[in-house]
């Protein structure tokens, strides 16, 4: 057991060096997020729209895109330095890489959506104090199946002809509960219902992102292989 | 796991063989290191690999040469272990390899041209790196003893793509070497080494003839392969067209006959 | 089994599974009653719903041979996913054409996001991405390991997308119509639309076993042309 904590915490361990070494995921996360905030911005009609109507959808939105932009890469650099086959060849369990690659991701994609939050919490003057702990805890529901989902397809994308072009028409169709219960959540309690409203929504993000993790932790040994 | 379901072949168990064969399955079997048995390799309609068979014991040396497209890099993937085999099943004393288990991975050191290295981590970092995947203890003091070996000691606090090519080669063979495995697989590691580089690596490779491992080398280096090797074969169009005991080759006359064996298949 | 037998067994379905449609058709047509608001229009229900059931039959199988084949690596499981996954892709596409037709002349509009519709586009654009992946790749195997994993996922995912649409569209309730897929289905309607399930799922299975028979041939081609003539 704690060989397996060892080996998962070395790859979150390198990944986040070599993130923190390159920055270039966070920086493209980050601008886009600011950036999409700003053309949104624009996008809303505010003579026909409330901004605080449509915020939790953009939010969301915004996070899909930005999330996939930086997820995609997650094999890419292990590609251009032909190092993932070090990896593969190593006695790590294949669900350990993986677990492991979600983690790193996920910590990513999470501090860029508390980013993007803010964001938009800024630009479209919402007002999310009062249930701010609990949409912390759906976007982070909603980030970790998205991880895992976004990874497991990378992982497929980047051993394709068509790269990483792949990867939102794979991942696309699959996020729709995300979206939809994320949206549906968020936008409730940003607009200051209750929690118990909500609440089916959330478990089912939940058990929408333990299925994605479980399902990629089995399968990505098959996708990666050879 | 069935390397491939066949519905022709009628199970029998190991122990109604043993006794068939009136082998003692107490008295100690002594299996050959490494054994390949009819591996093929097929990319679609491409056949990298049409066929290999091999046996090794320990402390055995085999140089493999052989054009380029022969297939003996997808050979040595799959002995090592990265790759599938369409057919056939590689075994390490004894035990067929699943590539769906990990734990004999620990006894494979690999060496690929591809370096197997995080360019923007530095040498010890990914010596450390991989390390941890090992399950190693004394990581710190593997790691500045295989440094030392290497000639890399000054280096250790470099990025990677600070290093020259040879640096790197260099580098590639400490990790290989890091958790001192009892199989060690080489791919092309003389190519684009100078000679210095050259003659560090000759010192290395001769400390992994100590009787306890089994290596395997793939290399265009004629003289450095012939000179290692305890046994040579060459490999033209995915099989083994070649094979012959290294102490049985005239050494001056081997370049020749290389040429002439290539020819000849090709 | 021998390709000849499949081939026996496909012909069989199809046949069957053309006469049921003929029967289907008569049914549909002269014998089950008018739906009273909708008229006609509301007959391509009875298509519609068969195909859209036999789409989500084809996911089902399409995963559970991919996910016995990731274990057993048997080619003939492969080939089952993907005769299944083809079969799942030409139902799905019968419901995308059929829906919006029903939609724009029963009432008005070719696009609601109906639950069903949804669910159906979105298996849809599964099913896409299983051929894509599949043949996006420089190794076939590589291919049909990426296609297999994409089958299950997507299948698994199915329930989640299913009472995430429902859900939705709960919030915004379509306008007041009869729903002829409600509880109470009259009895003719019932009956013409289970012999429409029945004569759907047959024509499947009979297009499945045409469509293995003939990757059974074409791997054995494949095969022989590997293998020179001794």
């Amino acid at each position: 057991m704690s060989a397996y904590f060892r080996q998962v915490c070395a790859i979150v361990k390198k990944d986040v060096l070599l993130e923190v070494r390159s920055r270039d995921r966070i920086t493209a996360m980050g601008a886009f997020a600011v950036l999409a905030g700003v053309l949104f911005n624009f996008s809303i009609d505010t003579t026909t729209t409330r901004p605080q109507d449509v915020a939790a959808g953009l939010i969301w939105m915004t996070l899909i895109f930005g999330g996939l932009l930086g997820v995609g890469r997650t094999f890419h650099l292990e590609a251009q330095d032909g190092a993932f086959q070090g990896v593969l060849t190593s006695p790590v369990p294949k669900d350990a890489i993986f677990l492991a690659k979600v983690i790193a991701n996920f910590t990513l994609l999470y501090a860029v959506s508390l980013l993007v939050l803010g964001v938009f919490a800024l630009f479209f003057s919402l007002d999310i104090g009062p249930n701010l702990p609990w949409i912390m805890v759906i976007l982070a529901l909603g980030s970790l199946g998205f991880v895992a989902l976004a990874t497991l397809f990378a992982a497929v994308s980047t051993g394709t002809t068509m790269g990483e072009t792949l990867l939102p028409v794979l991942v696309f169709p699959l996020l729709v509960p995300m979206v939809v219960f994320g949206v549906g959540s968020t936008g409730r309690l940003m607009n200051g219902r209750p929690f118990d409203e909500v609440e089916g929504n959330v478990r089912m993000l939940g058990a929408f992102a333990f299925a994605a993790v479980a399902a990629g932790a089995v399968l990505f040994r098959y996708v990666v292989e050879d | 796991m069935w390397p491939g379901t066949r519905r022709d072949c009628t199970y029998v168990s190991p122990s109604a063989i043993y006794a068939a064969t009136g082998v003692d399955t107490n008295a100690p079997t002594e299996s050959p290191t490494l054994e390949a048995i009819g591996l093929v390799r097929e990319y679609g309609p491409v056949t990298a690999v049409d066929g290999v068979d091999l046996s090794l014991d320990t402390g055995e040396f085999l140089t493999i040469f052989g054009p380029n497209g022969a297939g003996k890099t997808s050979l040595l993937g799959m002995l090592a272990g990265a790759t599938r085999p369409t057919r056939g099943e590689v075994k390490i004393s004894g035990l067929p390899i699943s590539l769906s288990e990990h734990d004999w991975r620990s006894k494979v050191g690999i060496l690929s041209h591809r370096g197997f290295l995080y360019a923007r981590l530095t040498a010890e970092e990914n010596l450390r790196f991989y390390g941890e995947l090992f399950g190693l203890d004394d990581i710190s003091d593997r790691i500045a003893e295989h440094l030392e070996r290497v000639g890399l000691a000054d280096r250790a606090r470099f990025e990677v793509r600070q290093l020259s090519h040879g640096m790197r080669q260099r580098l590639s063979l400490a990790r290989a070497l890091l958790h001192d495995p009892d199989v060690v697989f080489l791919d092309e590691p003389y190519t684009g080494l100078d000679p210095s580089a050259a003659g560090l690596l000759r010192g290395v490779l001769n400390e992994l003839k100590d009787g306890r491992r089994t290596v395997v080398m793939v290399t265009h280096n004629l003289t450095e392969g012939l000179q290692m090797a305890t046994r040579v074969a060459i490999q033209v169009g995915g099989r083994f067209v070649w094979e012959q005991d290294a102490s049985d080759i005239d050494f001056a006359g081997f370049e020749r006959q290389y040429h002439a064996v290539v020819e000849a298949r090709s | 089994m021998s390709t000849a037998g499949v081939r026996r067994g496909a012909t069989g379905f199809t046949l069957l599974g053309l006469a049921g449609l003929i029967g289907l058709f008569w049914m549909s047509f002269f014998w089950v009653s008018t739906e009273v608001n909708q008229g006609i229009v509301q007959r391509i229900f009875y298509v519609h719903v068969p195909a859209a059931w036999t789409s989500f039959l084809a996911i089902g199988i399409a995963a559970l041979c991919s996910g016995v084949y990731l274990w057993l690596r048997d080619e003939k499981l492969d080939r089952a996913a993907v005769c299944a996954a083809e079969g799942g892709l030409v139902f799905a596409t019968i419901v995308l054409l059929t829906g919006p037709l029903w939609g724009k002349i029963a009432w008005g509009t070719y696009w609601n996001w109906e639950p069903r519709l949804t669910l159906t586009l979105l298996l849809w654009f599964v099913f896409v991405g299983y051929f894509m992946v599949r043949n996006a790749t420089e190794d076939p195997e590589k291919g049909k390991r990426f296609a297999a994993v994409v089958a299950i996922v997507g299948a698994i995912d199915i329930p989640f997308i299913h009472l995430s649409v429902i859900w939705f569209r709960s919030l915004h309730p379509e306008p007041v119509v009869a729903k002829p897929d409600g509880p109470t289905l009259p009895g003719d309607m019932l009956a013409t639309l289970m012999v429409g399930l029945g004569v759907f799922t047959l024509l499947f299975l009979g297009l499945f076993l045409f469509r293995y028979a003939l990757e059974g041939l074409r791997s054995e081609a494949d095969l022989r042309a590997r293998r020179p003539a001794s």
